[in-house]
Formats: C-alpha cells, sequence, structure tokens
C-alpha cells in the first residue's frame, strides 16, 4: 500500500478497547472491537486498497493484536506523513510484520514485528430472523456536528423514526431537561429515508458517541434498524483516489423495563 | 554582586526564548550562571542531589546582548549563579519575540530578583508599553558552585550526525508510548538505529547515511547481549539503552533554529547531543545508560 | 413571553450566553414591555453580569405572551448548564442557524429554546424553570468619577503577560499613568511568585477620565471572560469606577439593540504589614462581597400557578383585581429601582435593602447582605497611605 494514513485514521476510528481481532479474507482486511456485549465496531478495507494483497485461502487468518501499538507503529513518522506500508503475516502464533518507508524521506525505515494472540469468537449480533424496519443514509458531516452539539451528560438518546413528518426525531434527556431534534426527510443532510411504520429505540448516548470519531473520517452513514432495536451504522471513507474503507458499528437498544 | 543586560535585537531575542522554553520543558528548576563573557543554563537531573548536570547550555552573550555589565562579588568570583523557577523565565518571556527591547537585572525587591523589563509596541497606536516581571531567584553560595561546572565526560566511542529532529522527535514519541527505554545504536558506517522491545512489539526505525564526525573503534561485544547483527560489522557499531521520555525531551530543541546536531555515544554508558547555533550557543544533553 | 431571534443575533446571544456561563452557574431571565434582561451572579457573590436586548434585537417580541396581566413579564431562573446546551457552538451558530425561537410554555413549566437550523433541522430545549424570582445588583454607573473607554484589545494583550496562576489584577489609575499588576496575597511566599506589571500610557485608551487616584483590585477570571465576550462581538469597552471598595463596571454596547453590564467587585490590597494570616484571607473575602444583590420574588412562586390563576381571571375581573393587587406592588417596586437606578440616586439601596420584598435566602444571611453593606462604606477610607509605601518598595529597583 502506497500510504497508511488512511488506514491508520480508520484504525484510530474504532479505538476505543485495547484489543482489536485482526481477520484476513480474500475480499479484504477486517478489524473488530468490541465494548462489553453491546457495542461490536469493525473496520473494513477492501482487498483493492492495496497494490498487493495475498491470503491463503483454505484457513481463515484471524488473530488478536493490541490496537494501541498498532496504531502508533503506522503513525511511526507522524500523522502528517505519507508512508508506504508492507504487512506479512506467517502463520498462528507469529507476529505481525510491519514495513513502514516515508515518502518524503528516503534514508529512513521502520519495521514492526507486532504479537499477536489467538482470536477468541466475535460476537455474532446480526440476528437473521429480524427484519430491516428502518434505513436511513445520512451525511456523515452533518450528522457529526448533531452529536457533537448533543449534551454529553445524557444518559439515553431515543430515535424516533417514522413516516410521517418529521420522520427523524432524536431526543436526548438530561437531568432536568429534554432536548429534541426534528429533521424531516426533506433535509439536505437526509439523503434517503425507508420506513414504513413508525418505531422509537433508545440507546445509550455512550455507545451512539462511540462512532464519532469514525463520522469525523467519513463521508456518508447509513443507519439501519432492525425489528429487535439493533441499531447497524455503516460509514463510508471515501479516499483521493476513489477507492473506499469502511466501518460498521453495531449497538445493541436499551430495553424498556 | 550587579548584573544588567539589554537586547534589542528580534533574531536574539527570539532564539532566547526559544532556548529558554526548551530548558522549561526539560526541567522544573535551573541555574543561570552569568559570567563576564558568556550566559550558562544548566539542568541538574531533578531527583538527585549532587549529580553532574544533564543539560548544560552556554549562549556567548556579546550576541545576544547591546549592554552587558557584571560585577560579581570580587575580582576572583566573577560570576554570579542564580536558581530560577525555569517555567518562571520562560512564562515571562512569551511576548518577547514581539517586544521592542529587554532589559534583564538583578534587584532587591523584598526578596532576590531577576527584574526583566519589556518594552511592547501597542497594537493600537504609536505608544510603547513598560512590562516588568519580577522573578524570585536565589544568589547560589560560592561553595556551591562546582556542583554546576561542566561536566566531565569519557571519550566517545562514536560521533554521528543526527536527522532532523522534528522527524526523529515524531518517531521518538511513538516510541515512547509502547516503551519506556529505547536503545540507540550507531555504527561507524553512517547507520542510526532506534530501537524498542516490549512484550507486544519490536520496533526498528533505521536512518543510513549520516555524517559520522568520529569513530573510535572497534566496539569490544564480548560481553553483549547476544543478539547478532548479521547484517553489519558489530565491531564497527556501538549503543546505548536510554530513557525515551528524556531523549524526546532533548529533540523538543527542534525550536531553536540550530546549524546541526551531534549524538555521541559512549558505548552502553552515555549519550550525548550537542546542538550548536550560527551564533555559537551549545546545548549539550547528558543522558546515562541504562544498563542491566 | 416569546420572542424570534434572527440567525446572525443569535449568535450574539450565543456568546452573551457562554460569557454569563463564566460568571455563574444560574441564569436569570426577566421581560420588560421593551427589552430582555439577562443576568447571573457568580457563587462568591464578588461578580454580576446584566445584558439587556432590546426589542429591536428580535423579530418578534412579546413580553408576556401568555400572560392576560398587561404588566407582568417573564421573570425566572435557569440553570447556566440548560442555557449553554442551547448554544453548544456559538462560533459557528450563525452559518447554521436560520432562527430562534424562546417561549415559555406555561403547562409544562418550561422555557422551550426552538433552533431552527439549515438542513430543515430543528432543535427543540425543555429548559426546567429552577424559580420564578429575579435578581438584580444595585451599582452606580454613570455617575462615577474615573471613566476610560478602548478597545478589549489593550487588556488581552496585558493579561497576556500575567501568569496562569494569578487569579485577581490591580489597577492603579490616576490622571497621568495607569498600571496593573497581578495582586499577590500577602499571604504568599513571594520568593515562588513572579510579579507583573504593566504600565500603559493614557493616551493609548481612546478616552480616559480619572477623576480620583484610585486603587483596585478584582477577579481574572471575570475579567478574561467579559474581554472574550467584547472580542468575540469586537466591541469596544468602557470601565467606570470610583475608589476602593466600590465596584467597577464593564460596558459594553452596540448602541441600540443590547447593552452589557459586568460587575466586579474589588477588594481593598493587602498590604504586607497586615499580621494574622488566617483571619486575612477570610477578610478578604468579605471584602470582596460587595455587589449587592437584591432579589425580587413575585407572591405566587408557581408559574403554571400563575397561569392557572388568570384563566379564572379572565372569568372573573373582581378576582383579577385582587389577586393582582400584591403583583402590582411588587412591579412598582422594581420601576421605581430602576427608575431610581437611572438617574443614579444611591441612597435607594438603603430603601430597598429594608424592604420586605427582598429575599435573602436565609435570615441570617439577609443580616449579612446588611453587614457587607456598611463595609461598602467603610472602604471610603482606603489605606492609601500603607499601599503607598509598599509601590515604593516594589518599584525600587536598582
Amino acid at each position: 500500500m502506497d500510504s497508511g494514513k488512511t488506514l491508520c485514521s480508520l484504525i484510530k476510528a474504532i479505538q476505543f478497547q485495547e484489543c482489536a481481532v485482526f481477520c484476513a479474507m480474500q475480499e479484504g482486511l477486517k478489524l473488530t472491537v468490541e465494548e462489553g456485549k453491546c457495542v461490536q465496531a469493525s473496520a473494513y478495507i477492501p482487498a483493492d486498497n492495496f497494490n498487493e494483497y495475498h491470503v491463503r485461502d483454505d484457513v481463515d487468518v484471524m488473530f488478536k493484536i493490541s490496537i494501541a501499538v498498532l496504531t502508533e507503529c503506522l503513525n511511526i513518522f507522524g500523522s502528517a506523513e505519507e508512508s508506504s506500508l508492507k504487512m506479512y503475516y506467517r502463520c498462528e502464533g507469529s507476529p505481525l510484520l510491519l514495513v513502514l518507508q516515508p515518502q518524503s524521506f528516503s534514508n529512513v525505515m521502520t519495521d514492526c514485528e507486532i504479537s499477536t494472540q489467538t482470536a477468541e469468537s466475535v460476537l455474532e449480533l446480526r440476528d437473521e430472523d429480524t427484519e430491516e424496519v428502518a434505513k436511513l443514509v445520512l451525511k456523515a458531516p452533518a450528522f457529526l456536528s448533531l452529536l457533537v452539539d448533543m449534551e454529553k451528560t445524557c444518559d439515553i438518546i431515543e430515535i424516533n423514526l417514522s413516516p410521517e413528518h418529521p420522520n427523524v426525531s432524536i431526543v436526548t434527556y438530561g437531568m432536568q431537561d429534554r432536548s429534541c431534534i426534528d429533521m424531516p426527510k426533506s433535509s439536505d443532510m437526509v439523503q434517503s429515508f425507508n420506513c414504513e411504520k413508525s418505531v422509537t429505540l433508545k440507546y445509550q448516548l455512550q455507545h451512539i458517541r462511540l462512532i464519532m470519531k469514525a463520522l469525523a473520517v467519513s463521508s456518508k452513514v447509513v443507519l439501519r434498524c432492525s425489528s429487535n432495536g439493533l441499531l447497524l451504522l455503516q460509514l463510508k471513507l471515501e479516499k483521493e483516489d476513489q477507492r473506499q474503507m469502511f466501518s460498521e458499528f453495531y449497538i445493541v437498544p436499551l430495553l424498556d423495563d | 554582586m550587579k548584573f544588567r543586560a539589554v537586547m534589542i535585537d528580534a533574531g536574539p531575542m527570539r532564539e532566547f526564548t526559544n532556548i529558554v522554553s526548551t530548558i522549561s520543558r526539560l526541567s522544573k528548576e535551573c541555574i543561570l550562571r552569568l559570567s563576564p563573557d558568556k550566559i550558562y543554563l544548566i539542568v541538574s537531573e531533578d531527583n538527585s542531589g549532587p549529580a553532574p548536570p544533564m543539560l548544560w547550555c552556554e549562549m556567548p552573550q556579546s550576541t545576544f546582548f547591546l549592554e552587558y555589565q557584571i560585577v560579581g562579588v570580587d575580582d576572583e568570583h566573577k560570576d554570579i549563579y542564580l536558581g530560577i523557577v525555569s517555567a518562571n523565565l520562560s512564562k515571562s518571556l512569551v511576548t518577547l519575540k514581539t517586544a521592542k527591547c529587554l532589559k534583564m537585572k538583578l534587584t532587591k525587591k523584598q526578596c532576590p530578583c531577576l527584574t526583566l523589563e519589556i518594552e511592547m509596541p501597542s497594537s493600537t497606536s504609536q505608544q510603547s508599553r513598560q512590562v516588568t516581571h519580577d522573578i524570585p531567584v536565589v544568589v547560589i553560595p560560592r561553595k556551591m558552585w562546582s556542583e554546576f561546572h561542566e561536566p566531565r565526560v569519557p571519550h566517545p566511542d562514536i560521533s554521528i550526525e543526527l536527522p532532523a529532529l522534528k522527524q526523529l522527535r515524531t518517531t521518538i514519541d511513538r516510541m515512547k508510548c509502547m516503551s519506556p527505554e529505547v536503545v540507540i545504536r550507531a555504527s561507524a558506517e553512517g547507520r542510526l538505529t532506534l530501537q524498542i522491545k516490549t512484550d507486544l512489539a519490536k520496533v526498528s526505525t533505521r536512518f543510513k547515511d549520516l555524517r559520522v564526525e568520529a569513530f573510535e573503534g572497534p566496539i569490544d561485544h564480548s560481553d553483549s547481549e547476544t543478539e547478532t547483527q548479521t547484517m553489519e560489522d558489530v565491531s564497527r557499531t556501538c549503543y546505548c539503552r536510554v530513557d525515551a521520555k528524556k531523549f524526546s525531551m532533548f529533540l523538543s530543541a527542534d525550536q531553536i533554529s540550530h546549524n546541526r546536531t551531534i549524538c555521541s555515544i559512549v558505548h552502553k554508558k552515555l549519550v550525548i547531543l550537542c546542538l550548536q547555533t550560527e551564533e555559537n550557543v551549545k546545548l549539550q544533553c547528558f543522558i546515562t545508560g541504562i544498563v542491566y | 413571553m416569546k420572542c424570534h431571534i434572527p440567525g446572525p443575533n443569535v449568535k450574539v446571544l450565543g456568546r452573551t450566553i457562554h460569557a454569563l456561563a463564566r460568571f455563574g452557574d444560574e441564569l436569570y431571565l426577566e421581560s420588560s414591555p421593551d427589552a430582555i434582561l439577562l443576568r447571573t451572579l457568580n457563587a462568591a457573590e464578588s461578580a454580576y453580569a446584566m445584558i439587556k436586548f432590546n426589542k429591536v434585537f428580535f423579530s418578534y417580541f412579546n413580553y408576556n405572551f401568555y400572560s392576560t396581566d398587561d404588566k407582568e413579564g417573564l421573570k425566572c431562573k435557569i440553570s447556566m448548564k440548560s442555557a449553554l446546551n442551547a448554544f453548544k457552538s456559538p462560533t459557528h451558530m450563525d452559518k447554521q442557524v436560520e432562527n430562534l425561537e424562546i417561549k415559555l410554555d406555561p403547562e409544562s413549566c418550561k422555557l422551550i429554546f426552538i433552533v431552527k437550523c439549515k438542513h430543515g433541522i430543528v432543535k427543540t430545549h425543555f429548559v426546567s424553570i429552577l424559580d420564578c424570582k429575579a435578581m438584580q445588583a444595585v451599582y452606580s454607573k454613570d455617575l462615577v468619577h474615573s471613566r476610560i473607554t478602548c478597545s478589549q484589545k489593550i487588556f488581552t494583550e496585558a493579561l497576556g503577560n500575567f501568569q496562569s496562576s494569578d487569579d485577581q489584577v490591580t489597577i492603579e489609575a490616576n490622571s497621568n499613568s495607569f498600571i496593573i499588576r497581578n495582586y499577590i496575597d500577602c499571604n504568599i511566599d513571594l520568593t515562588k511568585v513572579i510579579r507583573t506589571q504593566i504600565n500603559i500610557k493614557p493616551t493609548e485608551f481612546d478616552s480616559y477620565v480619572i477623576g480620583t487616584e484610585t486603587i483596585i483590585t478584582f477577579t481574572l477570571k471575570e475579567f478574561k471572560a467579559l474581554l472574550g465576550f467584547a472580542e468575540a462581538l469586537s466591541l469596544p469597552l468602557q470601565l467606570q469606577f470610583e475608589i476602593t471598595g466600590k465596584p467597577v463596571v464593564f460596558i459594553v454596547h452596540n448602541g441600540t439593540t443590547f447593552e452589557a453590564h459586568f460587575v466586579l467587585a474589588t477588594s481593598k490590597p493587602d498590604t504586607n504589614t497586615q499580621a494574622s494570616s488566617t483571619q486575612n484571607s477570610s477578610a478578604v473575602k468579605r471584602k470582596r462581597k460587595e455587589v449587592h444583590i437584591k432579589s425580587n420574588s413575585p407572591i405566587k412562586k408557581k408559574l403554571h400557578l400563575d397561569v392557572d390563576l388568570s384563566k379564572y381571571l379572565d372569568e372573573d375581573s373582581h378576582l383579577f383585581n385582587y389577586i393582582d393587587i400584591p403583583i402590582e406592588k411588587d412591579l412598582n417596586n422594581i420601576d421605581e429601582l430602576v427608575h431610581n437606578k437611572t438617574t443614579g440616586s444611591q441612597s435607594i439601596l438603603h430603601d430597598n435593602m429594608e424592604c420586605d420584598n427582598i429575599i435573602p435566602a436565609s435570615p441570617t444571611s439577609k443580616i449579612k447582605i446588611k453587614a457587607i453593606f456598611k463595609r461598602c462604606f467603610e472602604s471610603t477610607f482606603d489605606p492609601r497611605s500603607i499601599q503607598g509605601l509598599v509601590l515604593a518598595e516594589n518599584s525600587d529597583s536598582e
């Protein structure tokens, strides 16, 4: 890969846990972190982002790695520097090797051996039996600015989706106060809106706030609500070379007592 | 004891500010030694008692000051040693970059003070403003002067020019997050390697084609760790393990406009970093090696 | 109360709230027939701020939208945090916000901020009302002998020379010189702190009138907050002050639409000759409590009750008149106060302090207020001579 910069910023966006499960598939690389059993976040880098990409197809290439160490290594020449990146991994138990070389200095290079551990299984939050009840496509920067302005101390965020005006209504509850954001589907920040029947879902604001770093580097976000309340957010990061990287967040709803 | 000095040129004022602010980042307290031809800023290790200085900075007074008057205790002791809180000095100088004139003098205002009188231009009119800072200082008695003499160091095994400090600092800062110690390795072929090793990762950054100023090889590696470096002749390589934080702190000196920076290594014992500027300012940092 | 604020002015209001938030934790809101007033007081009661937005500031203005009573506007207290919540990022508010509506919801007893943003987004903040009383500080303005007008820049730049640990400044002004110093408490070890002073030539100021030579000391935190406010709105600053112990008033206004007063209590400078250190610090604290607070509480505490009653009132005008009497009194009281304030009579302070409607939190604090009040006059004799001594020592350099 010619520049590991975007890759690094995407991985940083899901860096809310110490360790990530690193998984290399034919289609691309995927790193997954989990927060309790409530949030699962993944960074997905399709294979076409790499100049060269080889992965064994007979076994699953999957291991656990310190995400903090990985981002420090990717950033070894600083976040402003574009550095070419090579990654190697032999087999279970062997370290992940990185070779980095900055584009603007030719007399320096770094190699890293990052130790790996056998991965535990990743939570399967998707339930094939549930149906999708609403889908919403929003511009990521605009959605981010809404989240930034929300009072941090609020615990609960309530998302109301409805075919009726105002379509989207987000309510946060603070100590004494209540705030509400209404967004009609005609708004420029809403790129598409599908909802047949009105739904009300509640989440912990803390969990929703975990997506903010990813929103900051993305252009577009898709929100999908399934009938069991599980929220899936898919974020698209568009690079200058027209290639794309993605991040995904599954967030488990708060259940009414 | 008397001291009075005036600085009026923007360049030296900026440089003086940068030097002081670098020093203040490296230490809480420092010694300001004033002598007839040079001024020194000396830092000893914070936690220790009498120990050789860790940081040694000398500036020729004539390139900085327009006027410079000093009278010591007597004819044999012409210098003045002052203990000062580095941050106090650096914070008082932050406005110097836009100042017209700086007057420094030793005063007694209920306690010994280094008084800085800064003449600032007004942003709203042609007038100027007079800012006065009285920074408390401790006058160091003569019998303690010996503690702040320039450290005598063994002859280094190698002296090699460092790459751009800013670039080096970014790398060291990343390494610092992963490991408290970093191994600096330099070879007579002009290679400089920074290495860290932890349970989680091994990282090594290699710079090549650096100018070697001096090499006093061959290096005796007989008692070394068994780690073999097949690629190069080990007798032409020496290394030292140092505190990553101290190394990184010295590198923050990149804001002082400098000519060159030399890294000298006494194999496994000491790293001496020396920065020199066009105005003949010399900033030296002595980092002792960590040996297991 | 109901009002609409156009986009560009929302930014001004946002800046105001952020500046006020650096003063106090509670925001008092009051509507009158021609303006809305926002006030706050810091916890130590040494700093007070009042900003008055005139009718022209609003695109729609109705000071008593829900009230049937012609004279009563809104008086309420909300938490500053809630207010800040509605103005999260004032810097780009003018770009995002098209319009802001503030209204009282009599049903739920909430103050509602409706922010109409770009992209068709509407943010609604339902803010709880903590209390229904007004608060007002009494201070004299426009009568004082010493006045300085200048750009905030002079002070902002001057404060840049101080250390972040400095918390109070002393201004020493006479007709030929103007000096700002960091204030050094006499308990502080002089070998630990930097003493800084800045001499500014009076000719740097746009206008400079010093009636009597004065030395005043006040807090830096609030001073910085008000300078930030003036800077954000690029408006000049006017200082009005008298003598040590009397509050200093900072005025920022843009002519017709709004006027802000920031009042900081001033204290006597400590002298190193003062003996007992522990007593001393508390003395300073007491000395500083010299912004006089006066609260007007309507007889009816609950707002929704207020409205319920007014519903009845519609039906029964007799009842209406009957109920109304105490309110009238209350209002007159304020009117009187406002009137007197503008004419500048200082004696009114006393009369009001004796008034039943003043509600100090508890009887003890009422006594305290009186005591504080006395101090205000004590301070007329400020220990100039002692101060002068210290000065001489300080400036004696070589």
